[in-house]
Formats: C-alpha cells, sequence, structure tokens
C-alpha cells in the first residue's frame, strides 16, 4: 500500500519550464504546494564545455524516467511502429529548461486566431484539409501580463519592436504591442550577427536580435552569459541561461511554502468517484506514496502529460483521466522543420568565426513568418521564421555536407573541411504546424517502461501546408544568405515532419468547447474540475517560433486564476 | 571521473605494440587490464579502414594517429558496449569482402584497394553486410567522434583533429575579440577537463 503523505493545497507533477513557473504565484499566495519532480538538482558546475557529453551522448539528465518512456511513433495506424532513438527531454529540478537553447518569444497575435483571420483574409478554402485547428480561448491581448512576468521574472534579453504600438525596427515590428521594453538588452552584437542583419536589411527585410532567456548583463544577482559555446543541451556552468532551477524555483522556496519531492516517478493521477482528484501517487526509492492534493496540476512534457492522463484511469475517467469526450491525445503536432536538421545550409568563402556564443545569439526575419505577409495564390497560410546564429562544434561541424565540393572522406575530404568548417552554417527555420485529424497520441499496446505503463504512441500522417510554406521558407532563407556572400547554399525542399520532438504540442487541448477540447481557457480540464494543465499540451497552435514562453506565460496565468478562484476550484 | 582517467593513461597501442616481448599468458592478462575489445586482427582491420577515411597526408596527422582507433576501442567497452556484437561482426564482414572481391584482409591490401573496399561499401554494392552503407557511414560517424571530440574520450591526440578544423578549443567564457571575424583566434589547447589530456 501507497504511503500516505500530508496533504497539500496544490501538487505540481514535474518542475519543468512550466511547473517551474507556476509554483512561484501560487507559494507567494501562501497555498502550500509540494513540486514532484522525477530528477533533482543539478551542479552548474558539473555542466562540462563538452560536445560528446552534451550534444552526441545526451547526458546533462538526472533521474531514468525519461529514459524508460521514450515514445513509439508511426506514419499511420497502417505501418509498422518504431521506437524513438533517444527522448529529447531530461529529468531534472528545472526540467528541460537547463538545456533548452532558451529562445524566449511571445507568438504573434496571429498565432491565436490564426483560423479566423485566414479565412476573412483569403476564404475558408485557404484552411488546410483535414485540420482541427481552432481559434485560441484567449487572445494575445489576454496573455500579454503574463509575457511581461515570464520576460520580468524568469529573465529574457531583447529588444522590443513594438511598445504600446510605438514601433521600433531595431526590434520585431510585427509582434504584438507590448507594455515596455524587456529587462536586459539582446545577447551581444558580433560580425556575424552583423554580417546577417545588414544582407537582410538589404533585401528590403526587417531583421532583429532574437530574445533569449540569458543574461546579456548580470541580473536578479545572476552572472551574465560567458559565449562559451557549449549552450545547446548544455546546462549553464555561470548560471546565465535562465532555467527555472535558477529563477523561479528559488524564488518559490523563499516563500516557505513550497516544498519539492525530487526522484519521484508519478504514476497516477487520482480521481474520486465524483470526479474530482484526490492527489497523486508517485514512487521513490522503490516505495509508493500518495500525495493528498485539494488541486493537482499536471506539468509534465506533452507526451507525458497525455500518458499520465490516459493511464489514471478510474470509475469517473474509465477511459484515463479527463478523456470521457476522447479528446486527450488529439490534436496533437509538432513544429514541421525543427528536427534533423533538415533547413538551409550555407558556405561563405571566408571564416564566419560562429564557433562560440549560444544558438539564442542570433539573428530573425519575421517577414515570411505567420501573417506577415500576403499568402494569396500560395497555396499555404502561416510560415517560418528565419534563424541564423552561433554555436557551433568541432564533431558536428566536421560532419557537415560537402556541397558536392569533396568527398566525403579521404585526403580531399581533409582539406575540404580543414578550409570549410569554419566556414559553413545553417538556419533554422520553425515553420507553422497545425493540428490535424491523422496526427494524434495514444498508449503503444506493446511497449512499456520499466514499470509495466504503456508509453506513448505517436500516429502521424502525410500534410500539404507545412511542406510548402517550408519549401517557401527555404528559398527566402537562401536569398538572405547569398545577399549575405554564401558561395554555396543548400536546402532540403520542404523539410521534414518531427519525430519525436522537443516541440510537440496538444493532447489537451485549451478550448471552450469540451467536445474538441480538455481544458478550458484558464488550463482547467473541462472534466475534472480541480485538475489543471500546464505546457505545451494545451496549445493550439505553435507559431514560428519556440514555445517555451508562451507556455510560461500560460502556465503563471493557470495558477493566477487558481489563486483568484482557489474556493470554487478547491 | 579521475580513476578512470588514470586507468586509461597508458594506450592500448603500447600495450599491443610491446606485446611481442611478453609471454602469451601475459598479454592476454595485460590486454585484458586495459579491456581492448579488439583483437590485434581486429585493430589491424579498423585502422586499415579509418587510415582510409582520414589518411595522415600534407595536411597533417590522420585518424590513426590522431587516436580515432583508441576512442572506438574505449566506446565500445563502455558506452557503446551494447553495439559492440554488431561492430564486431561488421569488421568480420569488411575482412570477408575484402578477401572475395580482392583476396586478401583490408589490411593487407595496398591503399588503392582498400579504397576500392570502402567505396563499395559507401555505395552498398558491397555484399555481405545486413547493410554496407550503414556499416560505412557508422564506422566514419565514430571515426568523426574520435578525431574531433574532447581528448578525454581518447582521441583527438595533441588536439591534431581540432588543430586541423580550426576549432579553437573549449573555454569558459568567450572574449567579443573572440566572436569576431577575420582576426584569427589562438587555439587553446585544453580538455574541457583539464590539463592538455595530449598523449
Amino acid at each position: 500500500m501507497a504511503i500516505n503523505l500530508k496533504p497539500v493545497d496544490v501538487a505540481v507533477v514535474g518542475l519543468g519550464a512550466a511547473g517551474g513557473v507556476a509554483v512561484l504565484p501560487l507559494s507567494r499566495a501562501g497555498l502550500k504546494v509540494a513540486g514532484i519532480e522525477a530528477g533533482t538538482w543539478m551542479d552548474p558546475n558539473k555542466f562540462p564545455a563538452d560536445e560528446m557529453f552534451n550534444n552526441v551522448r545526451g547526458l546533462v539528465t538526472t533521474g531514468t524516467k525519461v529514459k524508460g518512456e521514450i515514445p513509439t511513433i508511426r506514419n499511420g495506424p497502417d505501418s509498422p511502429t518504431r521506437r524513438g532513438t533517444a527522448h529529447p527531454m531530461m529529468n531534472a529540478i528545472g526540467g528541460t529548461s537547463i538545456h533548452y537553447h532558451a529562445q524566449s518569444w511571445r507568438f504573434n497575435p496571429w498565432d491565436f486566431k490564426a483560423r479566423s483571420e485566414a479565412t476573412k483574409r483569403y476564404g475558408a478554402s485557404s484552411i488546410p484539409k483535414g485540420t482541427t485547428l481552432e481559434d485560441w480561448p484567449l487572445t494575445y491581448d489576454d496573455l500579454e501580463p503574463y509575457y511581461d512576468l515570464i520576460e520580468h521574472e524568469v529573465g529574457v534579453a531583447g529588444k522590443a519592436g513594438n511598445i504600446l504600438g510605438k514601433i521600433d525596427p531595431k526590434g520585431n515590428i510585427f509582434e504584438g504591442p507590448r507594455k515596455r521594453e524587456y529587462p536586459m538588452p539582446p545577447l551581444r552584437d558580433t560580425d556575424f550577427t552583423g554580417l546577417m542583419t545588414s544582407a537582410a536589411k538589404k533585401l528590403g527585410w526587417h531583421p532583429y536580435r532574437n530574445p533569449a532567456a540569458i543574461n546579456s548583463q548580470p541580473y536578479r544577482g545572476r552572472a551574465a552569459c560567458a559565449y562559451h559555446g557549449y549552450c545547446d543541451r548544455g546546462g549553464c556552468h555561470v548560471s546565465a541561461k535562465n532555467s527555472t532551477a535558477v529563477s523561479t524555483i528559488p524564488e518559490a522556496m523563499k516563500t516557505k511554502n513550497f516544498k519539492i519531492f525530487d526522484m519521484a516517478h508519478v504514476t497516477r493521477v487520482v480521481a474520486g468517484d465524483n470526479g474530482k482528484v484526490t492527489g497523486v501517487l508517485y514512487i521513490r526509492s522503490g516505495k509508493e506514496y500518495f500525495q493528498p492534493a485539494k488541486v493537482v496540476l499536471i506539468a509534465s512534457y506533452t507526451y507525458e502529460n497525455n500518458r499520465l492522463l490516459l493511464l489514471s484511469k478510474s470509475k469517473p475517467y474509465p477511459k484515463g483521466l479527463s478523456n470521457n469526450h476522447g479528446q486527450v491525445g488529439k490534436h496533437y503536432f509538432g513544429h514541421w522543420d525543427a528536427q534533423a536538421g533538415a533547413g538551409v545550409s550555407a558556405l561563405f568563402p571566408f571564416d564566419i568565426n560562429t564557433w562560440y556564443g549560444a544558438i539564442a545569439q542570433g539573428v530573425v526575419v519575421d517577414d515570411w513568418a505567420d501573417d506577415n505577409f500576403d499568402h494569396s495564390g500560395l497555396g499555404f497560410i502561416g510560415g517560418a521564421c528565419l534563424h541564423v546564429y552561433h554555436e557551433k562544434h568541432p564533431i558536428g561541424s566536421a560532419a557537415m555536407g560537402t556541397y558536392g565540393r569533396a568527398p566525403a572522406w579521404g585526403s580531399k575530404w581533409k582539406a575540404f573541411v580543414r578550409e570549410n568548417a569554419g566556414r559553413s552554417t545553417s538556419a533554422y527555420l520553425q515553420t507553422t504546424t497545425f493540428p490535424y485529424e491523422n496526427t494524434y497520441l495514444d498508449l503503444d499496446p506493446d511497449v512499456k517502461d520499466p514499470l509495466g505503463d504503456r508509453v506513448i504512441r505517436i500516429t502521424q500522417g502525410p500534410k500539404e501546408n507545412e511542406p510548402r510554406a517550408a519549401a517557401y521558407a527555404e528559398a527566402k532563407m537562401e536569398e538572405w544568405f547569398r545577399a549575405a556572400g554564401a558561395i554555396e547554399v543548400q536546402r532540403s525542399g520542404g523539410g521534414v515532419g518531427p519525430g519525436v520532438s522537443t516541440h510537440a504540442f496538444g493532447g489537451t487541448r485549451m478550448g471552450d468547447n469540451p467536445d474538441t477540447n480538455v481544458v478550458d481557457k484558464w488550463g482547467f480540464s473541462h472534466e475534472a474540475p480541480n485538475l489543471g494543465i500546464l505546457g505545451g499540451s494545451v496549445m493550439g497552435t505553435n507559431g514560428a517560433r519556440n514555445p517555451t514562453q508562451t507556455l510560461q506565460a500560460l502556465a503563471w496565468r493557470t495558477a493566477d486564476h487558481l489563486v483568484k478562484n482557489w474556493k470554487s476550484i478547491a | 571521473m579521475s580513476e578512470k582517467k588514470e586507468a586509461r593513461s597508458v594506450s592500448r597501442r603500447t600495450v599491443i605494440a610491446s606485446a611481442a616481448f611478453v609471454p602469451l599468458s601475459a598479454l592476454t592478462s595485460a590486454a585484458q587490464s586495459v579491456r581492448s575489445v579488439f583483437s590485434p586482427a581486429q585493430r589491424r582491420t579498423l585502422e586499415a579502414f579509418v587510415d582510409r577515411l582520414v589518411p595522415k597526408d600534407e595536411l597533417g596527422p590522420g585518424a590513426v594517429e590522431c587516436g580515432a582507433v583508441d576512442y572506438i576501442d574505449r566506446a565500445m567497452a563502455e558506452y557503446l558496449a551494447a553495439e559492440k556484437p554488431s561492430f564486431l561482426e561488421g569488421l568480420a564482414a569488411v575482412d570477408a569482402f575484402a578477401t572475395k572481391a580482392h583476396g586478401a584482409a583490408l589490411a593487407e591490401l595496398s591503399p588503392e584497394k582498400r579504397d576500392e573496399v570502402l567505396t563499395a561499401m559507401d555505395n552498398n554494392t558491397a555484399t555481405g553486410f545486413p547493410t554496407a552503407r550503414n556499416y560505412f557511414n557508422r564506422v566514419r560517424r565514430l571515426t568523426l567522434e574520435g578525431m574531433f571530440s574532447d581528448p578525454y574520450y581518447g582521441g583527438n591526440k595533441n588536439f591534431a583533429g581540432w588543430d586541423l578544423i580550426r576549432y579553437p578549443g573549449p573555454r569558459r567564457a568567450v572574449a567579443p575579440e573572440e566572436q569576431k571575424m577575420g582576426v584569427p583566434i589562438k587555439p587553446y589547447r585544453r580538455s574541457a577537463y583539464g590539463g592538455d589530456h595530449g598523449h
């Protein structure tokens, strides 16, 4: 039998990017909060500047939960299922915000109402066939105060492009109006960011330095970025990357209302006969515990949020918690082009010296993203943000393609990489991707984790809108690289769909209609009133950019709603 | 970690090269003490392979001199232990194909003939493999890892891999001048784990 623990007000499952943020407003409001996390603390002194450790072997993690629950994937219900090779996320206090790129954006206002805006501008036929796209139940303006809180409480460096309607071309002119400037200026300029900025301006585009949850100057007692070039999949050795482990979680601990239960593998959320949840079961060091809570917020990664609900069957929820409408796992999607390096790479006739710095030390063009350009006659809606950046590692660089200029091995190859390893770079084109009927999550019937619980299975089907948008963006990216002096450019010609991705969305989508959404506009279950869901799994579109700041703003908003409506929800 | 480093300070090449001067029983125990996953014959085959992928030439040391085989040996003993059986089967298939196509094991062939064997694998026309190209790509990938990873892992000897591609080396902090174009950056020949790790 499970060991019963002392009841708390709120149990938060997972202390990553989302849960690590939500605990702060909850504990500040005086609620007793238990943070239940599969990993533990990581020591910044032990984050090495080592490509093998970070990128090749993926050793920046604690705990073993994530290794046992790698999803399976299949291309349609009649295709064979294969196991992902590795889980892209990690377990630790701070979660994957420890080793993420820390690109920290607000979504464009269009992302919140893509269906109605596209219908209005291009007609109903512009909506891709088979998509289950809905407008969000909230607007950019509703989320703006929470974006602002994240930028200041977590710490984001950037340059505003639209303060209360006043446009500043040094920032993103396409962004929605914001209340105020970022708390820190962008990461430092380099010759490469200067080169790419000038080239984009020459084309008449609107480049800007992308925002990053990395300190460009000392911030709230934490150091500024050291630009050493091991940020991607690496932890920050000087704590300049603002993971929740160094920002919101320590602040929550100061309140004395927040207690962390680490190395705890949550197996089920428990529901009573009245349909309300009563707490969570977890396993720690071989023992099973029950943590009673008045409210449960699940805040693990998209795959695990869906999995935990589907595994948590009970009398009121025979198909899984909050799944009486059969929507858990539906409306799942990832970022087209966000994986596997598909996209555009370029070769320059001079050393560009992008070895050091960070992926988030870059330049972005939004002219071909969202609805920032006229899509009439293009056959797609949405687009991609074009992002060029610093940070290259030696193995990855030596593994570069040779642009048809040399064979892949032998003395000629050796001469080629000697000259060109430091002259090549690639662009990151995150492309708007929509949810579709043919793409969803469920439990794999055969593959189980070491505890015997089934893992998530991804089913994905073909799409037309996304490869068209990606191919269009790739052509624009080539134009940009050529304008900057590139002598060779390689394009994938439409990108690839994501596999097991670090940008996974949906499955517990947020919306007003309980027939097509799992949570309401505040992030609370349409079925279990004291169950909230945090993270990318509630998102209904993914923008053309990294999702972390948006899911953090949503997490803060859900926590804020809970505080303000404690009596009615608990 | 420091304990592991100690155990690895003697390179396997040294042990094998000096083996001829000690009794067979001692050779076996010496080889086991550094846990080489390769027999001398397997090692010769792998060296003959990676030496053609990245040969020693006027640009400097090749993959063998950089310690790529030492890296692979250590990885197969530890982190990639699960891959060891299939990797060794692949080496046997290389020699079987070399023998079938050219009458001798890979290491006995001229550089030109060895290149023909590798080209057939790269083109996926070599026989006797589950997929010849996959094995070729795997050896190439591991060779790159051995040449260009931190010397801590047993390869990239004397930082020759990083010097080849002009990677200036990991450092704890990078100044604005070190992110400029057209200004040579002084190589910083240090392992991220301290020391030069040069062998």
